[in-house]
Order: C-alpha cells, then structure tokens, then sequence
C-alpha cells in the first residue's frame, strides 16, 4: 500500500491568519473560529512512523516509571476539575496504548526499537497530564470500530458511540448497492465504515466544510483503500450534493450538536482541544441537526434512510417530534435509538 | 461480520423462540444439584437450547451489555476511551468482561468470546449414561488415538480453537455425570486415564472446572 501522507511540513509558528472556511449554512459565532487552538506541527501519525530509534529497555522502564507516576500525582487535580477527565487507571491504560504504538512487538532483548525518540515520549505524556492533550492526538490515530483512523488537531476525534450509526445503515434492505452521504464526515471515520461494507455498485459522499477534515479524511480513505466507494467533497451539508439530490439511499451525520452555552464547561480534552466547529450546535444544540432533516426531504429518494447523531436524550425527542410534526407527509417511521449507555442518542426516519 | 452481528442486539426485540435454558451449576461447583431452575422444562434432549450453538447475534440478544461508565452525556461531550466492555447472560447472570483492547468493538467480541467459555464451563446438561453416545463436537477435541472416535471426524480442535467451547462442554457434562471420575470418562471415551488427564490438562479453564469438581467430592486435583 502506497502511503501518501497529507501532513504538509508547517511552520512551528502558527499562521497568522487562519484559514478561511466557506461558511456554512448556518455558521458558527465569530468566537468559535477565534477559540481554536493554534494548529501544531502537522505529523506522521505515530504508529505509522518508522523504527528509526532505540533505548535501552531499563530506559523505557524508566519512562514507564516516571509517566505512571506523573498520571497518579495529576488525577487529584483532574478529578476536582469535575469536567469528567480521566481518572488515574484511564491515564496508565493510555500510557500502555503509547508505548504499544511508539514500540514494535514482541521486542526481546535490552535495547528497545522506538518509533519515536525517547526525549519525545516524555514530552508527549507531559503534553497529556500537564495541558490534558486528548490521547488520540498524542499518537495520531484514533481505534473505532475495527479502524484505525488517522487523527490530528482540527478534526474530531470520532467517538464510540458513533460507531452504531455504521450498522444502522447495514441493517438497511439492500444497503449495499446504494448511494450514501456522511454529512460533515470529520476523519471520515463513518464513511470509511459504510464504504467497507458496500457491493460493486454503492457508494458514499463524505462531505465537510473544514479543509482539515477533507484532508485527514482523505488519508483515511486511501489508507484503507476504498478511493472507488468514499469520494470526499469539501463543503458545508448539502451543498456539494447537488448532483446527486433525490438519489441518495441514505444519509448520516454526527453533526454539531452541543448547545452553545455548554461548550465552556465541556471536559478538557474536548473542549480545549477538539476543534470548536465539530461540536457547537447553535443556542439549543439544534441548528445543524434541523438543518439536516430540512434538507433530507429533497436529498433523499423515496424509501431512502436518514440516522443523524444528537446530544441524546432531550434532543433526539425533540427533533423526533419536530419531524414528525413539521414534515410529517416527507418522512415516516421517525425513531430515536439508544446507545449502549441506554441514552437516545440517534434519530432515524424514512423519507416516504 | 462477527461484529455487525454483535450491534444487532441494540435494534431487535430478544427473540421469544429460544427454548428455556437447561440448569446451571453453582457457581461454588460443590454439587451438581441444580440451584437454579428455569422453567419447567428441563428437557435435555434438545439442542438447541444450548446458547453456545447460538450465533453472535442470537447470544447477544440474551444479554444486557454495558460500557462500565454510562454516567455522564456522552457522545461529543466526551474523550475517554471507554472502551471497556461487560455482557451480562440474563438467563444465567454470567458475566462476561473485556477491557483490554482500545476499540470497544474489539472488545466486544472478546467479551463474547469469553462468555461462550463461560457458559460452557457453568451451564450443564445432564446425561442420561446408560444412552450416552458422546456428541461430535466432543469427539472433535479428543486425541485421534481414541478407540471411539472415527477417522471421518476429523483433525483434533485444540483450545484455542473457537470450537473448543462446545467440546468442553460436552466433555465438562460427562466428567459430572461421573462424579468427577476421569478413569470412568476415560473409558466412555475410549481413551486412556492419563490421555483423557492431558487432554484436561490442556486448557487451564477445563483444569479448573475439573479440579474444583474433583476438590468437591473429596477427590485428590488432576496435576
């Protein structure tokens, strides 16, 4: 397989401006852009990387040590954030993942091949426990489903939950000859979950406004070789739908769907450092979600699915009974789904 | 397509047409009375009551699965990994447990995995001896030097084979319907005691499940 990394070498300085993003349907506030984190150093996930470095075992074992207790001596602190971070066991569980992805195994001997320098092991765990960098972009990669998904700063990292949404689409009748979009596809996590699954004839689109999901989404795609079932398309919702409007199977989303108001108060990880235009929904969380279902009546052909993801409970009702109510000759069979916590966490319909 | 099937739990009703299960040994294994019966029926003739013949998909069917953190909102909300995974069987409340791998998917299909040993290891049928012909799947995992076994069985399934679980539940029924005595299985099975001990000795669950047997009825631990 031919390896075509999209990590252009950037400047260790932030760019002076960022990036301007075609505006979305409903855009998110001004405050959302001017919050995201400056973009770091763009790398090679980390176990992609290759052996090109050594320690001496008692040396790992001494980072091990070391990082072990910086994670116990930090999860007092984290704990009395009550944001919902990692406690001390989630963090030693991350430091095996780190060590399982900088390492090769099984390694015998005394001196360890690394992935990555050892000087740059301690720098990255510090960057976890001291600024509660999330894991997955830590080591650049994301385990979902039965993926591994490249991830980085600027796209979010897809979550388990979101992984239902790939087998709601298998349990529909002939799903496999269809044509699907995952709307706002991020690393493109759900599409490449769909595109595995299809026959000679489906397809998906995965579209998404930010130039770095298109890009992360890209290498994933071409990472698990589907360049034939998964064409990305940048651009906000529908609009790089156009051609194929009143065609689709089916569509999905995991669009933003936070309320404003929350984005303050979210977990560190996420909200210091997952990308602010993934997660904020507007005032009640709805704006996209609404915009979603508006949009499906024409997007779909009739008989064609729609699953889009929600904040649970509370708002998959809502936008259930919204459907129901407002567009009620577009669409039947309006649902919400659980989740595996038993939260309504889907909102699924038939365009009629 | 394991693992779809594993999802499929979450958007079916649980299937009304599985027969009740048969009983299931206490978890202390110190008699073979059953301490919990679950319907009337106790019927060991059919088969299809057993859940290790179930598929992923039906077996999930029987189970509540949890991530071991449900609290909180969830989805977007968070980034924990909480990738671990706990099935619990309803009809017998085992519980089966993954938490190692980093994908929750992974880890369901371990959990599952593991809760078919499970089962096969706590659920026993009772067998009548004076009509026992031992079933295929526990013909499978015996040594081909077995005077019972026919050569259209087939090569020998060893432990870490997902077939194993059915053979070692069969075997785990005759070593009950036995008290515990592995010279006597030996000889139903057309074996040698000290085969029939390797064969035991092989997989470290089947040790123990024998052993605590043997422990109950006062019988010295196969070593």
């Amino acid at each position: 397989m031919i390896l075509r990394l999209p990590f252009a070498i950037r400047s260790a300085l932030p760019s002076p401006s960022l990036p301007l993003h075609r505006r979305p349907i409903r855009s998110p506030p001004a405050s959302a852009l001017s919050s995201l984190p400056p973009r770091p150093r763009q790398e090679i996930p980390l176990f992609l990387r290759p052996l090109a470095h050594s320690a001496a075992r008692s040396d790992l074992d001494a980072f091990r040590r070391w990082a072990k207790s910086l994670a116990l001596t930090a999860a007092p602190g984290i704990a009395a954030a009550a944001d919902g971070g990692p406690d001390a066991d989630h963090l030693i569980r991350e430091l095996s993942w780190l060590v399982q992805d900088a390492t090769s195994e099984p390694e015998v001997g005394d001196e360890v091949r690394l992935r990555v320098g050892l000087e740059e092991l301690y720098r990255l765990w510090r960057e976890r426990i001291e600024k509660r960098r999330p894991f997955q972009y830590l080591v650049g990669c994301e385990h979902w489903r039965d993926l591994v998904l490249v991830v980085r700063e600027g796209v979010l990292i897809p979550r388990p939950e979101t992984e239902l949404l790939v087998d709601m689409v298998a349990e529909v009748e002939g799903f496999q000859e269809g044509l699907w979009a995952d709307m706002g596809t991020g690393s493109g996590a759900i599409a490449v979950g769909i595109g595995r699954l299809l026959g000679v004839r489906g397809k998906v689109f995965a579209t998404d406004l930010s130039p770095d999901a298109v890009e992360v989404a890209r290498f994933n795609v071409e990472r698990y070789g589907l360049k034939d079932k998964v064409e990305i398309r940048e651009g906000p919702w529908f609009e790089p739908l156009q051609d194929v409007k009143g065609k689709l199977a089916g569509l999905v989303s995991n669009p933003p769907y936070i309320p404003s108001s929350h984005i303050s108060g979210l977990q560190a990880e996420v909200g210091w450092h997952e990308p602010r235009l993934a997660l904020d929904g507007g005032k009640d969380g709805t704006d996209y979600l609404l915009h979603l279902c508006e949009g499906s009546a024409s997007a779909l052909k009739p008989g064609g699915f729609f699953a889009f993801e929600t904040n649970g409970d509370k708002q998959s009702e809502f936008i259930a009974d919204f459907i129901s109510t407002m567009w009620g000759n577009f669409f039947e069979n309006v649902e919400t789904v659980l989740d595996f916590a038993g939260i309504k966490r889907f909102v699924t319909g038939v365009r009629r | 397509m394991a693992a779809r099937a594993l999802f499929r739990w979450a958007l079916l009703p649980s299937p009304k047409r599985l027969a009740p299960p048969l009983l299931r040994t206490p978890r202390s294994r110190l008699t073979l009375a059953p301490i919990e019966a679950f319907s009337s029926s106790t019927s060991t003739t059919n088969s299809a009551t057993n859940y290790l013949r179930l598929t992923d998909e039906e077996l999930m069917a029987l189970c509540d699965i949890d991530t071991f953190k449900a609290s909180g909102p969830g989805g977007q909300h968070r980034n924990k990994r909480e990738s671990a995974v706990r099935l619990k069987h309803r009809p017998t409340g085992i519980v089966a447990q993954a938490a190692e791998d980093r994908s929750q998917h992974k880890n369901r299909a371990s959990a599952l995995a593991r809760l078919r040993k499970l089962l096969a290891l706590e659920v026993r049928k009772v067998i009548d001896l004076n009509d026992y012909t031992p079933p295929t799947e526990l013909l499978q995992i015996l040594p081909a030097k077995s005077t019972i076994r026919g050569s259209d069985v087939g090569p020998q399934i060893g432990p870490n084979n997902p077939k194993f679980a059915l053979g070692m539940q069969a075997l785990l029924d005759l070593i009950y319907a036995v008290e515990g005595s592995v010279s006597e299985a030996a000889k139903i099975l057309g074996l040698s005691t000290g085969a029939l001990s390797r064969l035991i000795l092989s997989d470290d669950s089947l040790r123990m499940s024998v052993n605590g047997l043997r422990t109950s009825k006062g019988m010295r631990p196969l070593k």
